[in-house]
């Protein structure tokens, strides 16, 4: 009896043992299998660039993506007529969908006409929705009318498109939007119809006319020479009406707005807004399908700006585009992880945070250490614009407030020491901002000072007084003077800096409250006219002071129209003098409107300027043919990526450190062992 | 006249605190049980309760405030704002960036500093002293847990022991409400609630005190449904003593070593709770968890900024410790259930 | 029995209507649909404006039955929420149910492991520490417990990534992938992490059911006929306590499908727990409502499972 007992606890005691022994060895498998690399490998020669994005775009959708998280994604996959020369400086357009160059023709009346003839055999990216034209298609030819199509879509209110204005110069652009409104309106059964039948129904823009399948006539009522800008944007894209048509959330499948339809250099395979996306070349673009045409666009080009060849930049000169098979793009909402990830070779480019910034930096050159890592520094003013705004509509800071506001938003500007921020924010990555107009862009004068831009206490504190709030107390409550702040960075880090704006509003004893919400609905709150002070930003989208100055000329209203004046600032002289301005060649007269234009802002102070980004992009020595655009556009076609010096660095530079594990193991045995010694002791 | 400003307020509310816990001392002394209970837990947990007592001190040091005072050309919002003890000891110390502790210029760029070598625990990224903030934290950590507690617990007894007691369709009430909230995730109604009833600190404790009070109203309803078998309930209701004096004399004191260690227990959890809502962007302005959530970028940067989260998260950490052992001492002490447990 | 497991189910349901009660008072009678157009939208933004967007989202009703019998947001309330058709968004306006499905995954692929592993590593360190009770060992792990319950998870999670991930660089800082090949090693940093966050609450509650269990008359019979501690303690203490257990374990599992928040949102895991922070952090009240009333139902039918299979195991528990 007590014998067997014994063997059977011993047999038991065996099997938990191997139990225990299955358990260790799995474990250890699972630990030693594991890396860090966050990629499944790729295949044998297969070139793939990594990148990240933070939040997803909220619409892939041509007419409406205006900001450069949904940009990265359509100027990859949306080819456009015109588009600019990669590494030119200043930035040159040149043809791209478009035969040639359009020539420009004025008629008797004022107007313009710009002629555009496609390229014949062009076709759109394999697509289900092609469907709708035939069983079976998959695909079908670009013609002039996907263009006009486009357009049509710009003007269309439902669409609800924020370049509007600039297209508006189209003759009878505005006529559409008024009749097809008015048509919706009025029948019903009309408003039910698929758009493309609508369109063609309500008989298309008078100025946006298809004299016959491969040519596109643009007539403007007047001058407006910014127009080709737009016409190299994706805006104006050609976009097939059987996508429209097909992807309309039902029924399970897609919105356009997540499942773009292009005729770009690749297209979007996979796309999972909360995960990932990536890009595959297009097989149905023209570089690939007509390498023989060698289309400006889709070779590598073989002039550039001097320098370029001592920067390694035309070594592929002549060579056909694209150079990658996949562009693989993960989520990352944290800074620290995805720059961590940069650092251990997992992402091939990436901006400096701020927290490694004296790690990467050594006065204005890369630390050795990064130097050493072979990583490559690019650094250039970019063409933008920050600055904190008031809304003119409002009955506080606004215009209804008369010369108090006005001496209310001196006082404030004079209190922010953009110095002090991009210091303690942007590490000094920054150039305080005197006028809206960046480096670079005609209009920009060095030695600019604005007079409410240089910080002074004193003065801002008798403007306090004169405006009525002696002491930042107001009158009417006896309080200090409450005002909201709308942010719509909600990180511990964009609640910080917007602190860093109130901090210095304190010192007036005003009281300003942050009201954080998300990017989306920050847009939303703009639309609807419900902030008081803001913060935005302006990026180029294409290289003139019209494209900065535009921001408060009182068109663009985002109250009277929906446009980016989020301030809401207008007033007579200012658009007179922009109007003027933006038509012009330039010149000294240019230069004295904007002057002008300068001083009724720097005076009436809508917006509290506050700096021009300096961008530091790093990238790994294995990523080639880098040149920054300074417009928001995407070049993946001419990047390529030496991928076995990739494989080898990433190899070299992610090396676990082991001998922690071993120390682990070691105190685990060191506390078992004990244990499982009293244990035998005890049953024996 | 609009009422009273939010400061005069907060200073009532904080003398009726002190003025309750020093009659609820007083009545502690005169009660043999809870004499020698409060002598059991002071000889097993002198260091956390000094502890405790610490951290009581300075939040309500920070918790009296009043208007003027300041010294003569300080400017901004100060003049007119009411200043609790805290921020008069440090009225004028904020640099423009980063301080290491006790430094005598700034930690990026090493500009000299306004008042070097001053901040003990070094200043944050806007210039802030952390000791600073940390101190105003402990206020802002007892408001928490106090305020959650006095919200919730009066429910929860007022449920518990009605339906315990009283029985029959307020019991049934009682229960499915119990078991209706109970299969609500916490966390999510939490969120929920603070969503919807707008951010800050009362609605944080409001909404903490709403998903909170289940665990203790289950539990006094259980203890209340033996007690009223009890020999002498039954007796005195034969008696015909009036429900409501049975409830006071009999039930209540039995329940109150509950209502204490439910106290101590929920506190630390109330405190945790906060620092996780903290991040999610909806706690508390001021609280540690605020000032975790701002910092834990700043392990990144090199040369690595250590101070601010050192030092919040010590703070939190030394509070919860101190609290959970003297809950747990708490508990050893006035439930002797569990210390069979422990036999 | 077949009375029993009516009455059982049917008081769930009262409970899911329960449930549902509460979320519309608290969405829809407290908040009221134009505060919640207002939140989404700002505070002056013009009535027009939010009559689109409450007609959009399905507010634009009167809320009680009384107003307006045919037509009113209760009714709507439940019938939506029963048939599982929750709707768009307010945020993004994209479709709930969809998002869920997309969520449901990752969180499980973190969550079953984490219960799993807890499991593994808390009961055999709680036997450890019972096995040596009143003495050091018992009391260095009981203030180790209290310890790591002290720590708040924000920063077991900020020192793994800095030590696990940046400095012996053995996992990725981040991210996941849903393949089964590389979804092991984007686990292991998050699954350490919820492993040892909740290790203190585990091992302190595993001891006390431990220490129970272990004063029972049986375990002191057994004491008496002279069997070794250490048997005691794997036969007949941790027997015992398995029911104590299990029952932990079965009313975990619904929430399994719920994620976790904290750790899913800190890795990049797009599960359940993360989609509700980004509903936090948008105000987005119909996908958070959605969320609340899918984390009851399962809890609900949890419970219902578990006390109809004691039901089924232990027959007094019918008459109760």
């Amino acid at each position: 009896m007590e014998r067997g007992d014994v063997a059977g606890t011993k047999g038991r005691g065996r099997r938990r043992t191997r139990v225990l022994v299955a358990l260790v060895v799995l474990a250890t498998l699972y630990a030693a299998g594991c890396s860090n690399d966050p990629y499944p490998p790729e295949a044998p020669g297969e070139k793939v660039l990594y990148g990240a994005f933070e939040e997803a775009p909220r619409s892939l959708d041509p007419a409406t993506a205006y900001d450069t998280r949904a940009h990265a994604i359509t100027g990859a996959v949306y080819a456009t007529l015109l588009e600019y020369h990669f590494l030119k400086r200043p930035l040159e357009l040149m043809p791209s969908l478009a035969v040639a160059m359009p020539e420009e023709r004025a008629l008797a009346d004022g107007r313009v006409v710009y002629r555009f003839e496609l390229r014949r055999d062009l076709l759109f990216a394999d697509d289900a929705c092609f469907e709708l034209g035939g069983a079976g298609r998959r695909t079908r030819e670009i013609l002039a009318a996907d263009v006009a199509f486009q357009i049509a879509r710009l003007a269309d209110p439902k669409v609800g498109s924020p370049v509007v204005e600039p297209f508006s110069h189209i003759e009878g652009f505005s006529d559409f939007a008024a009749a097809l409104a008015a048509r919706r309106e009025s029948d019903a059964a009309f408003a039910a119809r698929p758009v493309h039948e609508q369109y063609a129904a309500v008989g298309g823009i008078r100025g946006a006319r298809t004299p016959s399948s491969h040519v596109l006539e643009i007539v403007l009522d007047k001058p407006y020479p910014q127009i080709l800008y737009w016409l190299a944007m994706e805006f104006s894209t050609p976009v097939p009406w059987e996508a429209i048509a097909f992807y309309d959330g039902a029924e399970g499948r897609p919105r356009f707005d997540d499942h773009p339809v292009g005729a770009g250099p690749f297209v979007l395979s996979v796309y999972d807004k909360q995960a990932r996306y990536t890009l595959v070349p297009n097989r149905n673009w023209h570089g690939l399908r007509h390498p023989e045409w060698q289309a400006p666009g889709t070779v590598y080009p073989s002039e550039g700006e001097p320098g370029d060849r001592e920067a390694g930049l035309l070594e592929d000169a002549g060579r056909p585009l694209p150079f990658l098979d996949r562009v693989e793009v993960r989520r990352d909402k944290e800074s620290i992880p995805r720059f961590n990830k940069f650092l251990q070779g997992y992402y091939d480019a990436s901006g400096i945070i701020k927290e490694s910034f004296d790690k990467v930096m050594q006065g204005d050159a890369l630390s050795p250490e990064m130097q050493a890592m072979g990583i490559e520094l690019g650094k250039a003013v970019s063409p933008d614009f920050f600055y904190l705004g008031f809304n003119m509509d409002d009955a506080v800071v606004g215009r209804a407030g008369g010369e108090r506001s006005r001496k209310l938003r001196q006082a404030m500007s004079l209190v922010l020491d953009t110095e002090e921020f991009l210091r303690v924010f942007l590490n000094g990555r920054g150039l305080p901002a005197q006028s809206p107009v960046p480096p670079g862009i005609y209009g920009y004068e060095e030695d600019y000072r604005n007079p409410y831009r240089q910080v002074d206490l004193e003065r801002a504190r008798a403007l306090m007084i004169e405006a009525g709030y002696p002491g930042g107390i107001d009158p009417r409550t006896g309080e200090a003077l409450k005002l909201t702040f709308d942010s719509y960075n909600t990180s511990a880090q964009g609640l910080t800096q917007t602190r860093f704006y109130t901090h210095a509003w304190q010192q007036l004893g005003i009281d300003v409250q942050i009201d954080a919400t998300n990017y989306n609905q920050f847009q939303e709150k703009l639309r609807n006219g419900a902030y008081q002070v803001f913060e935005s930003g302006w990026v180029a989208d294409y290289p003139d002071p019209e494209n900065f100055l535009f921001l408060v000329w009182g068109e663009m209203g985002q109250s009277k129209s929906g446009g980016p004046n989020y301030a809401n600032f207008a007033d007579p002289r200012f658009d007179r003098l922009f109007l003027s301005m933006k038509t012009r060649e330039n010149g000294p007269r240019r230069l004295a409107e904007i002057r002008e234009m300068k001083e009724i802002l720097a005076r009436e102070r809508p917006w509290i300027e506050l700096f021009h980004r300096e961008d530091y992009a790093l990238y790994h020595g294995w990523v080639k043919n880098v040149k920054p655009m300074g417009l928001s556009m995407p070049t993946y076609q001419y990047r390529d990526v030496d991928v076995e010096l990739r494989a080898r660095r990433r190899h070299e530079w992610n090396r676990p450190v082991t001998w922690p594990a071993w120390v682990l193991l070691g105190a685990g045995i060191a506390i078992l062992v004990p244990g499982i010694r009293t244990w035998r002791r005890e049953r024996q | 006249m609009s009422g009273l400003d939010p400061y005069v307020w907060s200073n009532l509310v904080t003398v009726a605190l002190v003025v309750g816990g020093l009659a609820l001392a007083r009545f502690v002394r005169g009660q043999r049980l809870w004499r020698e209970a409060s002598v059991e837990l002071w000889r097993r947990r002198r260091v956390a309760i000094v502890v405790v007592g610490v951290y009581l001190v300075i939040a309500l040091l920070d918790s009296i405030a009043w208007k003027g005072g300041v010294p003569e050309g300080t400017v901004g919002v100060l003049p007119n704002a009411p200043l609790t003890v805290v921020d008069r000891l440090f009225l004028d110390t904020k640099e423009a960036s980063y301080s290491a502790p006790l430094a005598d210029v700034e930690f990026y760029g090493g500009r000299p500093l306004r008042r070097p070598g001053t901040h003990l625990l070094g200043t944050d990224i806007l210039g802030r002293d952390v000791l600073y903030m940390s101190l105003k934290g402990a206020r802002v950590a007892l408001l928490i847990g106090g305020l959650t507690s006095l919200i919730a617990i009066p429910i929860a007894l007022f449920f518990g022991v009605g339906a315990g007691y009283f029985g029959g369709r307020f019991d049934d009430f009682v229960f499915f409400l119990i078991s209706t909230l109970a299969s609500m995730p916490g966390i999510l109604l939490l969120i929920a609630l603070i969503m919807v009833m707008g951010r800050g600190t009362l609605s944080v404790c409001v909404a903490l005190a709403v998903t909170g009070w289940v665990g203790f109203c289950r539990l006094s309803r259980a203890e209340t449904l033996k007690l009223r078998e009890l020999d002498y309930v039954v007796a005195a209701r034969a008696l015909g003593v009036s429900e409501p004096r049975i409830i006071w004399r009999h039930v209540l004191p039995n329940l109150a070593h509950l209502i204490v260690i439910t106290f101590v227990l929920m506190f630390s959890g109330l405190v945790l709770s906060e620092a996780v809502l903290s991040w999610l962007g909806i706690g508390v302005d001021g609280s540690w968890g605020q000032m975790i959530d701002g910092a834990r970028d700043e392990l990144s940067r090199e040369p690595i900024v250590w101070w601010n989260i050192g030092a919040a998260g010590t703070a939190l950490f030394g509070l919860i410790l101190a609290v959970n052992a003297v809950g747990d001492a708490v508990r050893d002490v006035l439930d002797p259930r569990t210390l069979r447990a422990g036999e | 029995m077949a009375a029993y497991v009516i009455r059982r189910l049917a008081y769930g349901v009262g409970v899911v209507f329960g449930v549902l009660f509460l979320l519309f008072v608290l969405f829809f009678a407290v908040t009221e649909p134009d505060d919640i157009a207002r939140k989404a939208l700002g505070d002056k933004a013009p009535p027009e404006v939010l009559e689109i967007w409450k007609q959009n989202h399905g507010y634009d009703r009167p809320l009680w039955p009384w107003q307006d019998w045919g037509d009113n947001l209760l009714f709507d309330h439940y019938r939506k929420m029963l048939s599982f058709d929750f709707g768009l968004s307010d945020a993004d306006d994209s479709p709930i149910l969809d998002r869920i499905r997309a969520g449901m995954g990752p969180s499980l692929s973190l969550t079953v492991p984490l219960l799993v592993l807890s499991l593994v590593v808390a009961i055999p360190l709680s036997l450890v520490v019972a096995f040596f009770r009143e003495t050091y060992i018992d009391r260095m792990g009981v203030f180790l417990c209290v310890l790591a319950m002290s720590v708040s998870t924000l920063l077991y999670i900020i020192g793994a990534q800095f030590l696990i991930g940046k400095l012996l660089r053995w996992y990725p800082i981040s991210g996941f992938d849903s393949s089964l090949a590389m979804l092991p090693r984007f686990l292991a940093l998050p699954l350490i992490v919820g492993v040892v966050s909740g290790l203190g609450s585990d091992v302190r509650f595993y001891r006390t059911v431990f220490l129970e269990e272990s004063s029972r008359d049986f375990v002191r019979t057994a004491r008496a006929k002279g069997a070794g501690e250490s048997r005691i303690m794997l036969g007949h203490v941790l027997r015992n306590a398995m029911i104590p257990i299990l029952t932990r374990v079965v009313l975990a599992i619904p929430f399994l499908f719920m994620g976790s928040i904290l750790i899913e949102s800190f890795f990049g895991i797009p599960g359940l727990g993360s989609m509700t922070v980004d509903a936090i952090q948008a105000n987005d009240f119909s996908t958070l409502r959605t969320m609340v009333y899918i984390g009851s139902l399962l809890f609900v039918l949890g419970q219902v499972a578990t006390d109809l299979s004691y039901g089924l195991v232990d027959p007094r528990v019918r008459f109760e």
